[in-house]
């Protein structure tokens, strides 16, 4: 997910006159809630992200994501302007949606940018509100409602978190690479009893499960050597959770920068550095016929310092979102589910995999180079990094 | 002298882009008071005979001489005077104009020539062949014979010195005809005209102080 | 087959012996047929696929939604809200001209943030120095143009927009072939900016999923839209416009038929002149057996068979007078409708099979009563003698008898009212008067040429009289000759008349409805459905500069009423404008109406709205304005020739209540009595420096008021010339077969001393005779038409008051022409005569 959003933030990272003025996220961030689960301007790149597995009441299950991007690319009017438009476009706002129907083999996956306009998209603290068009999160209280509305399926849900928000990383950062500033303040609600209704095709049906929130709010965190990364978010039957990412560089090795969190079920999170965790591809793939990708999609997670040794795979091989115009790459994002143990307890559970950059096996993001060297005017060449986003 | 007058005169026409000689090399001569009839089987260049005599065309070879003028010498406008002053003509199929009276039809030549009206002469050229009681009426009104001693009248309008007659009992029955051809031969003696007649008819030789026979567009014979 | 074979060579083959006036008469037929298919064909393409510049990269949209004035944004962001799955395309849609090209393209203003994707494969750049990617574009000045412009990527152009002007560059081009009119686009943000119209876009296009009605769709989204903002289908502006139009292309289709009567009058004559002709042929064939039946088709084939060859010439010959016709009725149609651009000309099998069906179907009747009466012939026939012309009896008086009624018919006719708001009896009147008079020609000319014939034989010579005798002789043929030609003239001068009526009524107006001294307007192209706008500040500044005494400030809305388009206008009624009150249908004194219109609520309409609407003083109506909706109370109604399309005129301060937006579409200014008009005028310029306006003289615009009358009607005077040319045509081939039929005549005169001058002479008489004839009995046929079209057709047609006005230099220089013309139809059928060797044709015997 996070990387073909990158790339297009990187498109965008041209419209914006001075990155200088967007804060980085450093370490000793303090953290407010409500305040925080909501927006974030003086930082350039801000998302949130929920994922799901879920279950009809005829036993069907589903996976869905929603996510909300929000991406600064002018923060200040421009002073000549007589009368300013509410259509000027300070941020853009782009939001993905899918649906996996993992029962029937199905995925429907879409897409959607705005700017803020008159009322379009937006992050409103006062209402409560997260929207894109008529995708939608509304706070109530501590509850969240999740609103979408495709063409092919409708999603109402009402999302009660078990626990207090985890704050990921060390000292308020999740740092992504070797630099001050590389990192970002990234919030979870790693588990949201959700309960509600998925419409696919006219057909409603109810459902409950599990859905996990990720909040992740910065301005320049990508490295030069980053080429793709895999990610995961585990919700595990005794309580716990686990979130764990690990960045691929460019000459294949496994960034030291990869991490993880595991939350007890008291809401408790442990901070894991790449030394403590392995996450290692299977060998079972997934070719897309659309991009080419070959995307493992079965995996091996192993935490020896907590006992735990699971094994990732999906009901649904292809969840790939592909795009049709060049500046939104395609990833695989999809629900998983998971068989292990914990030292001698067999252990499951279900959860959400993201994998990125397997459908350019250079990983070159070399997206950025084009928009460089296109010498278009007004726009000051300068070095961007090229990279992967991360949480 | 000869009021008329053709000497070796031929004349060639182009049918179907072929050339056919319709007169070979006549000669004749006729003096005012002459009342020639022509006579030859159809096509043997009786009516270009007329037509030639009567200013209407030109001869290929040869002259034609009409009061001593050439034709030849003449352009398409002088062979048209020449034609109002001397020539007067009549058809076989009488050939009035519908759309006029009687007195209008007999004037028609007069008033063609450019003269005021004619409507006197007119009257008097009717009155000749005892027609002055009709004149209002129009042509459709007329039996065969009163039309063409109208024609008659008409072509007596300018008291031509010669008159040419294609004919001219061809469409009437025997009795009428008779009485045109007396007509004319009073006209030829009391206007002293040189009348030619191109005519099947035997009364019409009877009648005729000459008889040219014609054949093959030569003359074969004068009978004076 | 057999019958076949016997058509061939009776009726088919000896046309050929006479070629050229075989070829008049197809072409009198092919130039009829032509002229309705091109008026068909450009109404089409003018107006019948009219599609509204707007609806440029329009896509399939299902909805759309509108308010007077523009919708309120805040409709935008909760719509998309709605729980509904529907795409919302917000757009702002104005115009902008190259002034460089002085081009007026659409400017356009789409969310190029939200349709980035939809977009992306029609507003491509050409790589390598476009990009895909509008949003690196955005706040940058940038524009997407059309391909056709010729402008590529990186292009520097300048954009005049309402009063100003500034530089864009071109970030890409796309391909503006088909249903994509070369527009301008920006982001929605720019356009707001280059027009200064924030918080409104003028339309938001809306895809809904078929799972509901467009209806259903339409009452669910009504219910979250606020008053004054309707949600419709997406086009029904475009239809609106169509349906305004078809009024306009109803009256210019009939009047493309007035040369295809004509042509009518042409086929009967000629096949009139084939049967008289064939008179001994046809006995011959009847008594050899041919049926009463056979006979008549044999004719009525014939005539069929000039009804297709004259559509097979046209054919080709519509489609290209298409091209012109499309131009001529653009302009009209851009002056006094809508911004239009004209589709694609495109001959469909439906207007070819129309070219046909009228060519053979006007040939075919025409013939049917001259077939009709071959078949009467009786065999006998044959047999009777000679080559006597068989003149048919003209039953003069029944005719005559049979005009007058039709004549009366007429009369009734124009009093009714109109079908289904189509002037339906006044073009019966047209036709009935037409039909009277084509029966009232054999007593006419039988009456003028049995006086003339005596006067003129003595002014004219013997030629005349011959001449006025053969007219009066054959007196069928010579009627319907007189009755086409004056059929084409009638056109002429009604429709002459007609404008000249109007425009000298237009002209009377605007000496009333003009009177301030100078006009200003935003520069750039004008159009009855642009409003570009002026900055408020610069009419302040005017205001106060030294000799202006007032200045008023008027602004104008495209608006929607009762299905159709409408214009409402705003002046300021503090203004002391010298109205006079004659401007106003109830003849109030125009301070008292004026006193009712400022307290708010109140309006004056024009008359074409009136009419178009059935409102009249005292009625109400109902608009939606901006959010709100308000009933507006009918104090009076006003001339008003200024456009077809209805006006709605408030105080200013009460429209301003409903639409806030300040800035005038124009300006007009009266000048102080002690001030120098040359000193204000260039006080203005002075003042105006920077902005792009034009400013006109009184006079000036009267002027230019005047030329776009005159362009507008243009396309009518095409119509007529070539009704006059079919109708010149015919008489060349009329008298050609007048000659043909008469050579034994002709060639007799030779004989009894005519010179060749005089044959032509007569039959130059002939034809100046006939052009007499036509031009009487065409005037008066004119007049009595031009009554119809003035007071019936008009008026029903598109609610003008017309004041009758003879502009007769125009008609008698029109006249003359057509006289000329006629004369000098006989020329060439005169040298045919002339031609003849009367010794041959005599010898024929």
């Amino acid at each position: 997910m996070l990387s073909s959003v990158a790339r297009l933030l990187i498109a965008l990272l041209f419209l914006q006159p001075l990155a200088a003025q967007y804060r980085a996220a450093l370490p000793g961030y303090r953290y407010v809630f409500p305040r925080d689960h909501f927006s974030h301007p003086e930082f350039q790149t801000e998302w949130w992200y929920y994922t799901g597995n879920l279950k009809a009441t005829d036993g069907h299950r589903f996976g869905f994501e929603l996510t909300f991007f929000r991406h600064g690319v002018a923060r200040d009017v421009p002073k000549n302007a007589a009368k300013s438009s509410a259509w000027d476009v300070h941020d853009v706002y782009f939001a993905h949606l899918a649906l996996s129907d993992l029962d029937s083999g199905k995925f429907y996956p879409t897409a959607r940018t705005n700017r803020t306009g008159p009322g379009i998209a937006g992050i409103s603290e006062s209402s409560g509100r997260i929207w894109n068009g008529n995708w939608q999160i509304k706070w109530k209280n501590n509850d969240q409602e999740l609103q979408a509305i495709a063409e092919q399926f409708q999603l109402y849900f009402l999302m009660r978190s078990e626990k207090e928000p985890i704050i990921h990383g060390e000292n308020g950062v999740s740092q992504k690479a070797d630099a001050p500033g590389r990192a970002s303040h990234y919030i979870s609600l790693t588990r949201l009893t959700t309960t509600g209704s998925i419409e696919l095709f006219g057909q409603k049906r109810a459902v409950s499960g599990l859905a996990w929130m990720d909040h992740e709010f910065f301005t320049n965190q990508l490295g030069a050597e980053q080429t793709g990364w895999d990610w995961l978010s585990l919700q595990l039957e005794n309580k716990t959770e686990l979130m764990l990412f690990r960045i691929r560089r460019k000459n294949g090795s496994i960034d030291r920068f990869s991490a993880g969190t595991f939350v007890d079920p008291q809401g408790k999170p442990t901070h894991l550095k790449a030394t403590q965790f392995t996450l290692e591809p299977l060998g079972e793939t997934w070719k897309s016929k659309a991009t080419n990708a070959v995307y493992p999609i079965r995996w091996k997670i192993a935490i020896p310092g907590l006992g735990i040794e699971l094994e990732a795979k999906t009901l649904l091989a292809s969840q790939e979102l592909t795009s049709n115009t060049r500046f939104v790459p395609n990833y695989w994002e999809g629900a998983i589910l998971l068989t292990g143990k914990e030292r001698s307890h067999s252990l499951h559970g279900a959860g959400y995999l993201e994998m990125t950059g397997y459908d350019r096996p250079d990983g070159a993001l070399a997206i950025s180079r084009h928009y460089l060297n296109s010498g278009t005017e007004g726009v000051s060449e300068r070095q961007v990094t090229p990279g992967i986003a991360s949480r | 002298m000869a009021i008329l007058s053709l000497q070796n005169v031929s004349k060639d026409y182009l049918t179907d882009g072929q050339c056919v000689r319709a007169l070979r090399e006549v000669t004749l001569e006729v003096s005012c008071g002459d009342f020639l009839a022509l006579v030859g089987r159809s096509g043997c260049g009786k009516s270009t005979l007329l037509n030639l005599a009567g200013a209407m065309d030109f001869p290929t070879s040869g002259e034609v001489l009409v009061n001593g003028v050439a034709t030849s010498s003449l352009n398409d406008a002088g062979l048209t005077r020449l034609r109002r002053e001397k020539v007067g003509f009549i058809f076989q199929s009488f050939q009035l104009l519908h759309t006029l009276t009687v007195c209008e039809n007999v004037e028609l030549p007069w008033l063609l020539a450019g003269k005021p009206a004619g409507r006197a002469a007119a009257r008097d050229r009717l009155a000749w062949v005892e027609l002055e009681e009709l004149e209002d009426r129009y042509p459709h009104q007329l039996s065969g014979g009163q039309m063409q001693r109208v024609a008659i009248a008409r072509a007596l309008i300018h008291a031509p010195s010669i008159l040419l007659a294609d004919e001219p009992t061809g469409n009437l029955d025997t009795e009428t005809g008779n009485n045109i051809l007396l007509l004319l031969q009073r006209v030829t003696r009391e206007h002293n005209t040189a009348t030619i007649l191109a005519t099947h008819s035997l009364e019409a030789a009877a009648l005729a102080t000459g008889v040219v026979r014609m054949r093959d567009g030569k003359i074969e014979e004068i009978v004076r | 087959m057999g019958h076949f074979i016997l058509f061939y060579r009776l009726l088919i083959r000896p046309l050929f012996k006479e070629p050229v006036r075989a070829f008049l008469t197809v072409l009198s037929v092919a130039l009829g047929v032509a002229v309705v298919l091109a008026i068909d064909l450009a109404g089409t393409a003018a107006t019948g696929s009219f599609r509204s510049s707007m609806d440029t990269l329009a896509g399939d949209h299902d909805l759309e939604i509108v308010a007077t004035g523009g919708v309120p944004e805040a409709v935008v962001g909760s719509v998309v809200s709605l729980p509904y799955a529907i795409h919302a395309s917000p757009r702002i849609e104005d115009f902008a001209v190259l002034p460089e090209k002085k081009q007026t393209l659409p400017l356009i203003g789409l969310d190029l943030v939200a349709e980035a994707s939809s977009y992306a494969n029609r507003l491509q750049g050409a790589p390598p120095a476009g990009s895909e990617n509008y949003l690196e574009h955005l706040g940058k000045s940038s524009i997407w143009i059309g391909e056709s412009t010729g402008y590529k990527p990186g292009d520097r152009l300048e954009l005049l927009i309402n009063d100003h002007s500034k530089k864009y560059i071109v970030r890409g081009i796309y391909p503006d072939a088909h249903g994509n009119e070369g527009a301008i686009v920006m982001d929605i943000a720019e356009a707001q900016e280059a027009l200064t119209r924030y918080g409104r876009v003028d339309r938001i296009l809306l895809k809904v999923l078929p799972s509901s009605t467009l209806e259903e769709w339409q009452q669910r989204l009504r219910s979250a839209l606020p008053l004054g903002v309707d949600v419709r289908p997406q086009g029904a502006g475009t239809n609106e416009n169509r349906r305004m139009l078809a009024s306009f292309r109803w009256n210019l289709r009939l009047l493309s038929y007035i040369s295809l009567i004509v042509g009518a009058f042409l086929i009967y004559n000629t096949i009139s002149v084939s049967v008289v002709r064939r008179r001994p042929e046809i006995g011959i064939v009847r008594a050899l057996g041919a049926s009463r039946k056979s006979v008549l088709a044999a004719f009525v084939g014939e005539a069929a068979t000039f009804g297709f060859a004259g559509a097979l010439i046209a054919v080709p010959l519509g489609r290209l007078m298409a091209t012109g016709a499309v131009k001529l009725m653009g302009a009209t149609v851009d002056a006094l409708y809508v911004s239009s651009r004209p589709g694609v000309i495109e001959l469909s099998v439906s207007s070819v099979l129309l070219a046909f069906a009228v060519g053979i179907g006007v040939a075919v009747v025409s013939a049917y009563s001259p077939a009709r009466e071959a078949s009467l012939v009786s065999p006998v026939e044959a047999m009777a003698r000679g080559r006597r012309e068989f003149d048919v009896r003209v039953q003069k008086r029944r005719d005559l008898m049979l005009a007058v009624a039709l004549g009366t018919a007429a009369a009734a006719s124009s009093r009714a009212p109109a079908l289904g708001g189509k002037p339906v009896f006044g073009y019966l009147a047209v036709i009935l008067l037409i039909a009277a008079s084509a029966l009232a020609m054999p007593a006419f000319v039988a009456l003028v040429t049995s006086c003339a014939s005596k006067l003129l034989g003595s002014l004219l010579g013997v030629e005349a009289l011959l001449a006025s005798r053969s007219l009066d002789a054959s007196l069928r043929r010579t009627s319907v000759l007189v009755g086409a030609l004056s059929t084409a003239i009638a056109m002429m001068t009604s429709v002459g008349i007609m404008v000249g009526s109007f425009r000298q009524t237009v002209t009377l107006w605007m000496n009333d409805e003009l009177p301030a001294d100078l006009y200003l307007r935003p520069a750039g192209s004008r159009s009855a459905d642009r409003h570009p706008t002026i900055s408020l500040e610069l009419a302040d500044k005017i205001a106060g500069l030294p000799g202006v005494a007032w200045v008023d400030r008027v602004r104008v809305y495209e608006i929607s009423y009762g299905g159709m388009p409408a214009t409402l206008a705003s002046v300021d009624l503090k203004v002391m404008r010298p109205y006079k009150q004659s401007d106003l249908l109830s003849g109030r004194p125009i301070e008292q109406v004026l006193a009712n219109l400022r307290d708010s609520n109140s309006v004056i309409v024009s008359e074409p709205f009136a009419y178009k609407h059935n409102v009249k003083i005292g009625n109400s109506v109902l608009l939606l304005l901006g959010e709100k909706q308000g009933s507006f109370r009918i104090v009076d109604v006003y001339y008003d020739y200024s456009s077809e399309r209805g006006n709605i005129l408030m105080d200013r301060n009460t429209l301003l209540q409903y639409l806030p937006d300040p800035a005038p579409s124009n300006i007009a200014v009266y000048v102080a009595a002690d001030a120098q008009l040359e000193t204000v005028r260039a006080e203005i310029g002075q003042a105006t420096a920077g902005y792009r306006v034009l400013m006109t003289s009184n006079r000036d615009l009267r002027k230019e008021a005047i030329k776009v009358f005159d362009r507008t009607f243009a396309i009518t005077y095409a119509l007529e010339a070539v009704a006059v040319l079919v109708a010149v045509m015919g008489v060349v081939g009329a008298l050609l077969a007048l000659v043909i039929d008469r050579r034994r005549e002709f060639s007799v005169l030779r004989f009894l001393g005519a010179a060749k001058g005089q044959v032509r002479k007569l039959i130059l008489v002939e034809a100046g005779l006939l052009g007499i004839l036509a031009n009487c009995a065409g005037v008066a046929l004119g007049l009595a038409m031009s009554l119809v079209l003035i007071f019936v057709i008009n008026k029903q047609s598109f609610g003008w008051t017309i004041r009758f006005h003879w502009p007769v230099a125009i008609l008698l220089g029109a006249i003359s022409l057509v006289y000329v013309a006629t004369v000098g139809a006989g020329i060439y059928p005169a040298n045919v005569a002339v031609g003849l060797n009367p010794l041959e044709v005599v010898h024929e015997e």
